[in-house]
């Protein structure tokens, strides 16, 4: 029974995949991405890694979904009709390599799968002696505590895929989206849903340390919040980052190494946290930053502004 | 199975069976309208019934609160967003009654 | 046939897929899909490939797939922003090479 509930999501992934691929109409391709991407989340808690469905539904569909149809819009804008479809490539190639690269990555998973786990496997090291860390969910133990370098670096990487992008677009002038007739309803969804957004940000976030969720997962939920409030002509953007803006941008990066360093200076390895509230601490400031980073990434701007609505 | 489970799971399906139906008038009405009734009506219906069934079988009053939340989360969403999609239709945009694939 | 063999078999047409998509796609929004399929294709083996179906979960694996989907959003983001300048200056989303190389 439960493999067949398997059988039929890994059914659904692999179909999806194709139709997403070899659809006809662009937009019709980056909602059936977003529809891979939930079902991906489905996928990771079938395999026990809840942690990495609530990732993939905030980040991998909600995100990268939001970020293609901004993308597709603005495509659209430039040349109001559809966007040329150039005809596919003809490559003889093709589909042997495809075939070639789908058996590599059989081979190496099946016999990944049939090894023999050693019982002194680093994943089993780990797992006893985070027991001791105060920190019940595994996943932020490992990314805070063993591999604290890489996470810190992670957040550079999504500051510096904004910088890149702003930097693409420097010549650019924005227009403000034009204000919309303001709607009763909207302004009734927004009143319920911010503050529930925020709450379950806030939620994943402090269950981040002893269940599924964590910095980013709510950093993303967070976001959420900012791109309804940009469509909504609540938020706008702005040409210049202000203060406002840019502390919280880089906030996560600069508690994260001033704690780090202070660790240094104290005698500790660099970034050993010295103890549960560093980490509360670190992913709080986290937790803007990737928020703040995504919404500006929605938004294509380099600051936001209140709306005139 | 007892019969509390014979119960959740003879709602779950008709939940389910809701589903199919909201899904198939989606692909199959000649226009948004319509297409929107059938979306919110019956998969607000069929997600009532997905939410009992749950509640049903988990029998605890916590789970059964934030499956009504749920519920209630499902049915705002679904409200707004029909909303602003008729509106947009109503005001000449998109394609609003012929039966494109690609609106 | 167990979940661990199943979802393998999963990443592989995954990846088969994406690359497949990756060098007939004309549009550079389609090779990005193509891309982030065979990203996903590669945290699902990574996952399953751990052992951590079948036996007690391993945070290793999950915490690197974890990185790994963070990164992939950047590098859509970013590729995202630099298909809309690539339009912007030459009013086409393709590479050079597409339209001309053949083989």
């Amino acid at each position: 029974m439960n493999l067949a509930i398997d059988a039929l999501i890994g059914l659904g992934l692999v179909i999806l995949a194709w139709q997403t691929i070899s659809g006809r109409s662009l937009f019709r391709g980056i909602v059936l991405f977003v529809v891979f991407g939930l079902t991906m989340a489905l996928a990771w808690a079938r395999m026990g890694a809840p942690d990495l469905a609530l990732a993939e539904a905030a980040i991998g569909a909600g995100v990268t979904g939001a970020l293609m149809l901004v993308a597709y819009r603005r495509l659209v804008q430039l040349h109001p009709e559809e966007p040329a479809q150039p005809n596919r490539r003809r490559s003889r190639l093709a589909l042997p390599i495809a075939a070639l690269a789908a058996g590599l990555v059989a081979v190496i998973g099946l016999g990944a799968v049939s090894a023999e786990r050693e019982p002194g496997m680093a994943g089993l090291a780990v797992m006893s002696e985070l027991a001791d860390t105060g920190l019940g969910n595994p996943i932020t133990g490992v990314l805070l505590k063993f591999r604290n370098l890489d996470t810190l670096l992670e957040v550079a990487v999504l500051l510096a895929a904004f910088l890149a992008a702003r930097t693409v677009f420097a010549d650019e002038e924005k227009s403000p989206t034009p204000p919309r007739g303001d709607l009763p309803l909207v302004g009734a969804l927004l009143a319920i849903i911010i503050p529930l957004t925020i709450l379950v940000a806030v939620h994943l976030l402090l269950a981040g340390s002893r269940e599924p969720g964590g910095a980013f997962q709510a950093g993303a939920v967070l976001a959420a919040c900012g791109v309804l409030l940009i469509l909504s002509g609540r938020l706008q953007p702005a040409t210049r980052m202000g203060l406002a803006v840019g502390l919280p941008l880089v906030l996560g990066l600069l508690v994260f190494s001033l704690v780090g360093l202070a660790a240094l200076v104290m005698g500790a390895p660099l970034l050993a946290l010295p103890g549960l509230w560093t980490v509360y601490l670190i992913e709080t400031a986290m937790m803007i930053s990737i928020a703040l980073t995504l919404v500006l990434l929605f938004a294509g701007a380099s600051g936001l502004r209140r709306g005139d609505s | 199975m007892n019969i509390v489970e014979w119960i959740a799971a003879g709602v779950l399906t008709l939940g389910a069976v809701f589903y199919l139906a909201g899904t198939v008038g989606l692909l199959r009405f000649p226009d948004v309208y319509s297409r929107l009734h059938a979306l919110t009506k019956a998969d607000n219906l069929g997600l009532l019934l997905v939410c009992v069934g749950l509640g049903l079988l988990a029998a605890d009053w916590q789970v059964g609160a934030l499956l009504g939340t749920i519920w209630l989360l499902g049915l705002l969403a679904a409200t707004v967003s029909a909303h602003l999609i008729a509106r947009h239709a109503r005001h000449g945009h998109g394609q609003a009654t012929t039966n494109s694939e690609e609106s | 046939m167990n979940t661990a063999w199943l979802f393998v078999i999963v990443a592989a047409l995954l990846f088969g897929i994406g690359v497949y998509g990756l060098i007939i796609a004309g549009h550079l929004l389609r090779k990005l899909f193509a891309i982030n399929i065979m990203g996903n294709a590669i945290f699902i083996l990574m996952v399953a490939a751990s052992g951590s179906l079948d036996g007690s979960p391993d945070a290793l694996p999950q915490a690197l797939v974890l990185t790994g989907i963070v990164i992939a959003v950047s590098a859509t983001a970013f590729a995202l922003a630099l298909m809309v300048r690539l339009y912007q200056l030459t009013g086409k989303a393709t590479l050079q090479d597409d339209e001309d190389a053949d083989d």
